[in-house]
């Protein structure tokens, strides 16, 4: 009995080291697989174009340089990377608040009130979020094209806006970790349904709004395909967008742009760092909450 | 959920009041903007609400920025907006879909666009679902026919639909046979005058200077230079909507077995010259170079590029096929300028296009090419001969410019596009070409039907 | 994707309970209010979703002048020449991409669930899903940079793969794995995150009983917690797939910067776009953005059954 139990101990322990090694092992190479590109992207944008091609990847370039190439960057027609980084601002910010303002009392109201159509409502929610948004991007294009919309903000904000993903996370929240004792107190205290939700539920719901800000946001920001094909002029364009303008004017990529006010890598990957600062400080900023409200429930359920 | 409780309230009410400003910002950005009413115009199209004090913008690929600094600089009171696309380089069409988005917009497009493409006229001409045809008519008045007459004989003949001019060439793109003088003397060898000696100096200098080079076959004009001066039939547009494409010729396997031998031997590399690689592997290693024009300023005398060095770069006039008494070249590009017909400033905008088709200040001083403007082309080859920069007169650009071969055409959809999606990668992954011309026929005949073309 | 434990979402669980408080006659809120709150929702559902979708199904079955063409536009796309090379070019993606999210974001969650120190598990989920905020544009361009073996942080690599040029790297029979690198790249970080979470939710208890009874890791991994992680692995099938099918933004921007050696009809969706605004036949674009959505549907349905997913718990 003992030595059989010695035995099977000392087999489990076996494949343990070994399965140890081999995971430690994956786990190294996603490491540097998600790390690299990344970190060599910080690298790059400190060096000249030159250096990029010919000195190690990892070797730190010089301050001058990399003013040179914020200076390019910046310059480059006349400043429209700031003019394109406020479109992605604006059209970010709008979306979200009309995102919210529209997703939160539609899910509370999915989640703890009734109407007709409650039930139609909540299938096409779910419908919908598998519909991938690129897939309406044309038709979407002909309507607001009919109600000469297209090449204003409206025309991108609106349909960011329509954020059905938001509504069923809320509308999930609500049925399941409100109180409805709490709602019922505030009713038979004399507040008003409107206030019922304003006072009670709102407040309640504050991680949920954070959650369908952070997801609307980011989704917002990064989207290409629709203000690729609405704002077709480069006033208008979203900093995602106004990427591809710099990427044709680099002559690595872009035979045609061989001329002397051509956009150098090291700028092109400056502009890539900076399209995505924003996005990369709401997710620095929000890993915290987004992971601990993930594995905090663990125990809770 | 119990983590996201970090986010305080306080927060999120910030935010929202942050946000509500914004969603006013947007409400208030959002004014409708439509063109002004139209009336009848005098240059043959029907005409915005002129202001002639207006800004206008102008659409251009990196390259052409300097045009636009150099007008800015010499017309310091026209205001423009400069933007930079890709020029619709490679027949990405990124003009063409632009301009469409603007007409189902109704508004919203550039004045003056260049495009690095000369297919152009083809659809801007014509009207699109009943929306005013896009180019403006330049012969009507807008430009003076004094400026017109002037380009090189069929220089507008990329621009010309109907016997109407709807662009202005930018510059003449005809290929030639560059060289290194130095390199040639060194090596002891002499300029070849037909593509069979040009063949057997590519095999010689494998054997005896191996790493050096004739010429570079990975860009997506390859067919432009080899196989439209060997006059294969692929891209013959006999009418409006039809095209002939024979790609199954003589003319078109002899260069297409002249690349694969030079292939073969590493002396026509697959590699495009705008990469960092052919920088790398090929400055100083340029013995010969059948190209356009443009090589010179493009690639040649760049300090981003090979940067050859002064009195080494020649020129020679285009190669004959044995046999034949009279050379042929091909074209490769060479912009067209375009004005907006729904342009609510066309007096700067017709100052804008003429400029940087005529003027000295740009095509003579600053542009790589050869100018599509005889009086330019003079100066700039006057200028360029007087620099000292190339090794021998650059006479043979000018008489390779009437050379062009008639028998490929400017149709709607482009030859480049076709070879870099079909040709190039079959040709990395080691395919011969003699052995891919049916594919290339293929692909040209199914491209040409998607628009529209009957293929004979 | 979604952030929200497993026993919240995705079921109907919820519903069913409050029915249940409904039906206890503690049904709160039946007055009007519902309407006002979900009206703005409805009308941008209607606008932005219903009818865009209906508007395509029109388009798809008109010709230009509006009437009514039946299936002309469906032979039509079907019989051009760009369109299968862009079905297999999007079903090859869609297999690899979808093969490997499986494999790797599973595997990866519960290596990172194992590990016992708690810093490293928290930093290496960190390092995982970083990459997410670069999406789009963003991440095709830092990705063009690592294929280009003269600039890439890796070009040792690409090189001792036999790949020394930019044009090499990308020859059309790589690039359904090199999108799907960068769709992985970019997603995967987000889903282990998600799987890590889901795998928080299974009891300790199961778990302990499982090793008392003599399993080891890998087993406990197959037998344990891979059957209930199947709903999520479900979930990250449908979603991606969803998306994958719409590629457009990795191809549009390596078009660009290869010189149209990747052409720009490479995908369906760059196929619609060049018909609406190439071409100018919205009916032709309508009727590929219909078959593109028909499909997707379709296998999620397969992936909704076969995984469970909207099954009621309990």
């Amino acid at each position: 009995m003992t030595t059989l139990s010695q035995q099977r101990r000392q087999r489990v322990n076996l494949t343990g080291w070994s399965g140890r090694a081999i995971a430690g092992v994956v786990l190294l190479v996603f490491v540097l697989f998600f790390a690299i590109p990344i970190v060599w992207l910080l690298f790059a944008v400190t060096k000249s174009s030159k250096a990029l091609i010919l000195d190690n990847p990892f070797a730190l370039g010089s301050w001058a340089d990399f003013t040179a190439n914020w200076n390019q960057l910046f310059g480059f027609q006349d400043g429209a990377v700031t003019t394109w980084i406020g479109n992605s601002a604006l059209y970010a910010v709008g979306a979200l608040v009309i995102t919210l303002v529209v997703s939160i009392p539609a899910g509370y109201a999915l989640a703890l009130t009734e109407f007709r159509l409650r039930n139609a409502l909540l299938v096409l929610t779910l419908v919908v979020m598998l519909i991938p948004s690129t897939a309406l991007v044309l038709p979407i294009f002909l309507e607001l094209n009919t109600v000469g919309l297209i090449g204003s903000p409206l025309s991108v904000i609106l349909p960011m806006s329509f954020f059905p993903f938001g509504v069923y996370l809320t509308y999930i929240y609500f049925s399941t970790s409100v109180p409805r004792d709490l709602l019922s107190a505030a009713r038979i205290d004399g507040c008003s349904e409107f206030q019922v939700f304003t006072r009670i539920a709102l407040p309640l719901a504050a991680p949920i709004v954070a959650l369908v800000a952070f997801f609307n946001f980011v989704q917002s920001w990064n989207n290409f395909f629709l203000p690729f094909v609405m704002l077709p002029s480069s006033d208008g364009y979203p900093i995602q967008v106004g990427l591809t303008s710099l990427l044709a004017s680099t002559p690595a990529f872009n035979p045609s742009s061989a001329g002397s006010d051509s956009v150098q890598l090291p700028t092109l990957a400056l502009a890539t760092v900076v399209s995505i600062l924003p996005v990369l400080f709401v997710f620095l900023f929000s890993q915290r909450f987004l992971v601990s409200g993930m594995t905090a429930g663990g125990t809770k359920e | 959920m119990v983590g996201i409780h970090t986010v305080g309230p306080r927060r999120t009410a910030a935010l929202r009041v942050t946000a509500l400003g914004a969603a006013t910002a947007v409400l208030v950005l959002a004014g409708c903007s439509t063109g002004g009413s139209s009336a009848n115009g005098s240059y043959g199209f029907p005409q915005a609400t002129q202001d002639t004090s207006s800004t206008i913008t102008v659409w251009v690929d990196a390259d052409r920025q300097a045009a636009a600094k150099a007008f800015q600089k010499a017309h310091p009171n026209t205001k423009i907006k400069v933007v930079t696309y890709d020029g619709s380089a490679n027949g990405s069409n990124s003009f063409r879909t632009k301009m469409q988005l603007f007409d189902r917009a109704g508004s919203g497009w550039p004045d003056v666009v260049f495009s690095s493409q000369n297919n152009d006229a083809a659809w801007a001409s014509q009207k699109n679902n009943g929306k005013q045809a896009f180019a403006a008519v330049l012969d009507k008045g807008l430009v003076p026919n004094d400026t017109l007459s002037k380009f090189t004989p069929g220089a507008l003949n990329p621009c010309t639909v109907s016997g109407q001019v709807y662009c202005l060439r930018n510059d003449l793109a005809q290929t030639v046979l560059w060289y290194n003088k130095s390199l040639m003397d060194r090596f002891g060898y002499t300029v070849p005058t037909t593509w069979e000696e040009y063949e057997a100096l590519g095999e010689k200098l494998a054997k005896e200077h191996p790493g050096y080079i004739v010429g570079a076959q990975g860009d997506a004009w390859t067919p432009e230079v080899f196989m439209w001066a060997s006059k294969c039939e692929a891209n013959n547009i006999t009418g409006p909507k039809s095209v002939t494409v024979k790609t199954d010729s003589t003319t078109c396997k002899r260069a297409a077995s002249l690349l694969d031998t030079l292939r073969g031997d590493g002396t026509v590399p697959n590699v495009s010259v705008f990469t960092p690689e052919f920088v790398k592997n090929y400055t100083g290693k340029v013995l010969m170079m059948p190209g356009p024009a443009w090589y010179a300023g493009a690639i040649f005398n760049n300090p981003q590029s090979l940067n050859v060095p002064p009195g080494q770069l020649a020129v020679s006039a285009p190669l004959l096929w044995k046999g034949e008494d009279k050379a042929v070249t091909g074209n490769v590009g060479g912009g067209t300028w375009f004005i907006s017909s729904h342009s609510t400033n066309l007096k700067a905008a017709a100052e804008f296009v003429q400029f940087v088709t005529t003027a000295d200040d740009y095509q003579v001083n600053v542009a790589p090419g050869y100018p599509a403007y005889a009086p330019a082309a003079q100066k700039w080859i006057a200028k360029q001969d007087a620099s000292k920069y190339f090794a021998t007169p650059l006479q043979p650009i000018a008489t390779a410019g009437s050379q062009v071969w008639d028998g490929w055409g400017y149709g709607l959809f482009s030859q480049e596009a076709v070879w870099a999606k079909t040709m190039t990668p079959a040709i990395t992954s080691g395919t011969s070409i003699v052995d891919l011309l049916p594919t290339w026929q293929q692909a040209i005949e199914n491209q040409a039907k998607v628009n529209g073309y009957t293929v004979s | 994707m979604t952030l929200a434990r497993q026993g919240d979402t995705l079921t109907a669980g919820a519903r069913e309970r409050r029915r249940a408080a409904a039906r206890e006659g503690r049904a709160p809120g039946r007055t009007r209010i519902g309407y006002l709150f979900v009206s703005l929702y409805a009308f941008l559902t209607l606008a932005f979703g219903i009818a865009p979708a209906v508007y395509s199904v029109v388009l798809a079955f008109t010709n230009a002048d509006g009437g009514f063409a039946g299936l002309d536009n469906f032979s039509k796309v079907v019989t051009d020449f760009r369109f299968w090379p862009a079905v297999l070019h999007v079903t090859a993606y869609l297999v690899i991409w979808l093969i490997g999210l499986l494999i790797f974001v599973v595997a990866l969650a519960l290596i990172v669930h194992a590990l016992s120190v708690r810093w490293a598990s928290t930093s290496l989920r960190f390092v995982y899903y970083l990459p997410g905020a670069l999406a789009g544009a963003s991440s095709v361009l830092l990705w063009l940079f690592v294929l280009d073996p003269t600039a890439s942080p890796v070009s040792g690599l690409l090189r001792a793969m036999g790949f020394t040029s930019f044009v090499q790297v990308i020859q059309p029979g790589n690039l359904p794995a090199i999108f799907a690198i960068i769709a992985f790249w970019t997603g995967a970080g987000g889903w282990i995150v998600i799987m890590y979470g889901a795998l928080n939710n299974i009891s300790t208890e199961v778990i302990e009983a499982a090793r008392i009874d003599g399993a080891n890791a890998v087993q406990t991994a197959l037998r344990i917690q891979l059957p209930m992680l199947r709903k999520w692995i479900a979930y990250m099938g449908v979603m991606s797939l969803a998306a994958g099918t719409q590629l457009f933004v990795e191809p549009q921007l390596l078009s660009q910067a290869s010189n149209a050696i990747v052409p720009n009809d490479y995908s369906l969706n760059q196929l619609a776009y060049q018909y609406a605004f190439q071409q100018n036949d919205f009916n032709g674009a309508a009727a590929i953005s219909l078959l593109l959505l028909v499909v997707a549907l379709l296998l999620s349905w397969v992936f909704v059954t076969r995984g469970g997913l909207f099954e009621r718990e309990e």
